[in-house]
């Protein structure tokens, strides 16, 4: 199933990148090659010798929207820099300005590093000795193409090094709960847990045999979870399916208390409810404790029926680690 | 019902120095090496993010690219009608969808749906209460299962996409049956 949904998932975003992306080569929404129409005001009159002048750029509303298509607003007047050298002249926006589409895009497709809109320009330069401040100019960009599939693929970088940054932010808390859990099962905590626990659970997670630790683990799990410990929870709820895990005959295939304590933790009841949430909303949270204590109260009891009906399936029970001793294929 | 809520409260705030300091103390009672222990326990700490990391990375990057790509802006649109025709409203199908996925990215609807709404209406209300309700379901999977090298998912996947559309609606009803 996992399967699928991945290569799913990558596949159809290869599909949608290019759907867009023709659809911009088609419509030619960054319009490649035709030259935007703007204004310099130099602060100082014009000197074509100076190598860098600092610039106001105003863009006119009516002809950027008739030029792209579009029919939002554009700031008039933005802050830049106009660089003369023997090459050229180029138009640089200021770094980090808040621009309108299609500009913005045309910004992180061709000075991602810098993030500043630049770009070839050209213009009357004044003749004579009359002092010009204001100059209309027009101002190209580099070509932009495939704009959808360079976002795919950064992406995927991305989030390869997102992956990184939280599998290793998780180690000291793992490991301060991977030392505290050691110390309650030598003292005989868990096991406490587990008779305390065991005359309930046993209907839920038939597999385990009687006064294993795992049931001891997964109490503790889910009372984190009830509790909006998500700290803690990750830990104990890892401890917890470890401990499944010795029962498991079949190492790399999930054992049906596995799923079940999975859905479980995914439509976990909520009494405090989510730190983020608490962080995003502020006090405001309180109002929805009774609707999130319901709301989770009944999706656990559709997350563990729907886990126990799917289990007694065909396919699933094909598969199940408990029942086929025989590795398949 | 406040001093409901000033107890769980207070219960809150108490379980975790209850733990990290009860367990401790509670083996000194019963006579375990405490420090030993807990240092030989916390070994596991590096090993299982170590575990996690393939599962995570292969995760999260298939979900960046989706992401990217812009494909959860043609499922929003597909699934309006169908949504709608069951009392769902619209503006809430993103928060559905990116839900499962990840969880900073539908943080970020519920935080933008405040900015465009306001606090007390009740499309927000409906997005808090989702986002309380469900889990990352995919991250999820790729942490649990990951620090023990599960493959083979099974009924995984299925079982808690299912929940989580099923509070999702349920978030619509229930806010809707106490504040509409």
């Amino acid at each position: 199933m996992l399967n699928y949904i991945w290569a799913g998932l990558i596949v159809f975003s290869l599909v949608f990148a290019l759907i867009y992306d023709i659809r911009d080569l088609n419509q030619d929404t960054y319009r490649n090659g035709q030259p935007l129409p703007v204004t310099m005001h130099f602060e100082e009159p014009y000197d074509a010798s100076t190598r860098r002048l600092p610039v106001h750029v105003h863009i006119n509303q009516t002809e950027f929207q008739r030029l792209y298509g579009v029919s939002h607003d554009v700031d008039s007047i933005y802050a830049g820099t106009l660089v003369q050298t023997l090459d050229g002249r180029q138009l640089q926006f200021a770094k980090d300005v808040s621009l309108p589409e299609p500009l913005a895009t045309i910004r992180s497709m061709t000075s991602k590093r810098e993030n500043d809109l630049r770009g070839p320009v050209s213009f009357e330069a004044a003749a004579g000795g009359a002092a010009v401040t204001r100059v209309p100019a027009n101002l190209s960009f580099a070509r932009v193409r495939f704009v959808k599939l360079t976002a795919i693929t950064q992406a995927a970088l991305d989030f390869a090094q997102t992956a990184v940054t939280i599998a290793i932010g998780l180690i000291g808390v793992l490991a301060l709960w991977m030392g505290l859990l050691r110390i309650a099962e030598t003292a005989g905590m868990i096991h406490l847990l587990v008779r305390f626990a065991q005359p309930v659970f046993r209907r839920l997670f038939p597999e385990i045999p009687k006064d294993h630790p795992a049931t001891g683990l997964i109490i503790l799990n889910l009372s984190a979870n009830v509790l909006g410990l998500g700290n803690a929870a990750t830990p104990l709820g890892i401890r917890a399916m470890e401990s499944l895990q010795e029962l498991n005959p079949q190492k790399d295939t999930a054992t049906n208390s596995m799923v079940l304590l999975l859905a479980m933790n995914t439509a976990s009841v909520q009494i405090v409810p989510p730190s983020l949430l608490v962080a995003i909303m502020g006090l405001q949270v309180n109002q929805l404790f009774f609707s999130i204590l319901l709301t989770t109260f009944f999706s656990l009891i559709i997350a563990v029926v729907t886990a126990k009906f799917l289990q007694r399936t065909k396919r699933f029970k094909a598969s199940d680690p408990l029942l086929t001793n025989q590795p398949e294929g | 019902m406040e001093t409901v809520r000033n107890l769980i409260d207070l219960v809150s705030v108490f379980v975790l120095p209850a733990f990290i300091i009860g367990f401790p103390i509670y083996g000194l009672l019963k006579k375990v090496p405490v420090y030993e222990e807990f240092v030989e326990g916390a070994k596991e700490g590096f090993t299982v993010a170590i575990k996690i990391l393939p599962y995570l990375v292969a995760i999260l990057f298939a979900i960046g690219m989706f992401r990217a790509s812009g494909a959860m802006d043609f499922l929003t649109q597909g699934l309006r009608p169908v949504l709608s025709f069951i009392g769902f409203p619209s503006e809430l199908v993103p928060m559905a969808i990116v839900r499962p996925l990840t969880g900073s990215g539908s943080a970020a609807i519920v935080a933008e749906m405040i900015q465009q709404y306001g606090e007390d209406s009740l499309l927000v209300k409906m997005a808090a209460t989702m986002f309380g309700s469900t889990e990352t379901t995919f991250y999820v999977i790729a942490v649990y299962f990951g620090a023990v090298q599960v493959k083979k998912t099974r009924h995984a996947v299925p079982a808690g996409l299912f929940a989580d559309i099923a509070a999702m609606l349920l978030a619509v009803y229930i806010v809707r049956l106490l504040f509409g």
